[in-house]
């Protein structure tokens, strides 16, 4: 299980210092809710991935029903965490909701992106 | 029992969020159990590899978890946001947005999990591809979300554009008719979409010197597989943007009603229909990379016999929109 650590320290890593640059750029801008926004949001996208590594253990070596039980209980459940970072920034003034949105998908933008660069730089070395 | 239209606001807005949500995270449920039991067979096939297949199938189910986040992000603005301006054509509208993003999110979260699923199973046969199986299992899941997108942008426009100067009668139906056609046709490419990327990663699987060509023809099926959606998404901006003329009469609203539903309906099996057509191609190039140019001109015609079914949808919710 050692490298499922590995794979969710590395994105959560990038994650969380791409938010905090970011942040720290928009702050300076004067932009402090959507950096606000951004910054908690990302927490909670970092919290979703790391509860849906410790929830996969559960799912394997059991019947196709029970793992789609377990996988609709884990998703409720990460969900009404996710809806967090949400309901806060609709709530207060001071979390911009559009960051709050691309916040909590910052995992998922962090593995896709580090997926393109490879993809970019194994075509170029293949052309030099 | 007389309802004031901030009432009717918050019971459309509720219902629509439940539905958004509940419908939005069955389909990722799904496609996480789906890839959790090819999960099974790939950890049993090579035990020693298991690290390395709970890797991608964690990568694979973040990615595929997107289109049933983008479900609860419309469920909670459903639910929590302010509406300024509360009218009957608001409540139809949000009705709307729940039902698009909902059903959107259903058939984007099923697909993703077949090459998740698929690239766990490949990863025990071929170790050696790990690398190049995440990717195309990437790219097929990150593809299986253009429907859940385009259901995310027309749930946006229902909740956030201003209706308030078009007559009540018809537009209502006309908006929750938007959310329809964009909803239910969503499925189908989500699904077909995830049929194609699930095949790809069985081909590198079974043949890694095809990886070439197996992805490309997966581009290419899927990319025709979006088509039904891309006719869903344009009958729901129509309804959404078209001026209809006020009337007293029920049957023009029920006209627009149907456009929506036939283009929804009639877009969800030939979704389906071109994934399978894709799913075959991609499948077989792996086997047979020689007939690469024979096995991609008879998915494409396969996708587009498939596609004529959504065509008449289309056409008779453009009848529905424009003639009766």
């Amino acid at each position: 299980m050692e490298t499922i650590r590995q794979i969710q320290k590395k994105y959560c890593t990038r994650a969380i210092t791409a938010a905090i640059f970011a942040g720290f750029f928009l702050i300076l801008a004067g932009q402090k809710p959507v950096a606000k926004g951004l910054i908690l949001a990302t927490f909670f996208s970092i919290l979703n991935f790391i509860l849906m590594g410790e929830t996969l253990p559960l799912r394997i070596g059991k019947s196709k029903g029970k793992t789609f039980m377990l996988a609709l209980s884990s998703i409720y459940f990460r969900y009404i965490i996710l809806a967090i970072p949400l309901i806060m920034s609709i709530k207060f003034e001071q979390l911009n909701l559009f960051a709050t949105i691309v916040g909590i998908f910052m995992v998922q933008i962090v593995i896709l992106a580090d997926h393109a660069l490879k993809i970019i730089l194994s075509t170029r070395e293949k052309q030099v | 029992m007389e309802f004031e239209p901030q009432v009717i606001i918050k019971i459309a807005a509720y219902v629509g969020g439940g539905l958004c949500m509940g419908i939005g995270a069955v389909g990722a449920a799904i496609g996480e159990g789906y890839t959790a039991a090819l999960a099974n067979e790939a950890v049993s096939r090579n035990k020693d590899l298991s690290g390395d297949i709970f890797k991608s199938m964690l990568v694979g189910q973040a990615i595929a978890e997107s289109a049933s986040i983008f479900a609860l992000v419309i469920a909670i603005l459903l639910l929590f946001m302010d509406i300024p301006v509360p009218s009957l054509l608001k409540a139809s509208a949000l009705l709307g947005a729940g039902i698009s993003m909902g059903f959107g999110a259903m058939g984007s979260g099923v697909g993703s999990g077949f090459p998740g699923g698929q690239a766990c199973k490949g990863i025990s046969r071929q170790p050696k591809m790990t690398g190049r199986l995440t990717t195309n299992m990437l790219i097929g899941s990150a593809v299986c979300q253009t429907p859940a997108i385009f259901a995310l942008v027309v749930a946006l426009i229902l909740m956030f554009i201003d209706f308030g100067n078009v007559p009540l009668n018809p537009t209502w139906a006309a908006l929750l008719g938007a959310g329809i056609s964009m909803g239910l046709s969503a499925i189908g490419s989500g699904y077909g979409g995830g049929m194609a990327g699930g095949a790809s990663c069985e081909g590198i699987a079974r043949n890694p010197e095809t990886v070439s060509s197996v992805t490309t023809i997966m581009l290419v099926g899927q990319a025709v597989t979006q088509t039904p959606c891309i006719f869903g998404l344009l009958v729901s901006f129509i309804l959404m943007f078209k001026a209809f003329p006020e009337t007293t009469a029920l049957s023009p609203s029920m006209a627009l009603l149907g456009a929506g539903i036939s283009m929804g309906f009639g877009g969800l099996g030939p979704g389906i229909g071109n994934g399978m057509a894709a799913e075959g191609a991609v499948r077989w190039v792996a086997r047979n990379v020689k007939h690469q140019s024979e096995l991609m001109r008879t998915m494409l015609v396969g996708q587009a016999v498939s596609q004529s079914t959504a065509i008449y949808a289309m056409v008779i919710s453009l009848v529905l929109i424009f003639v009766v």
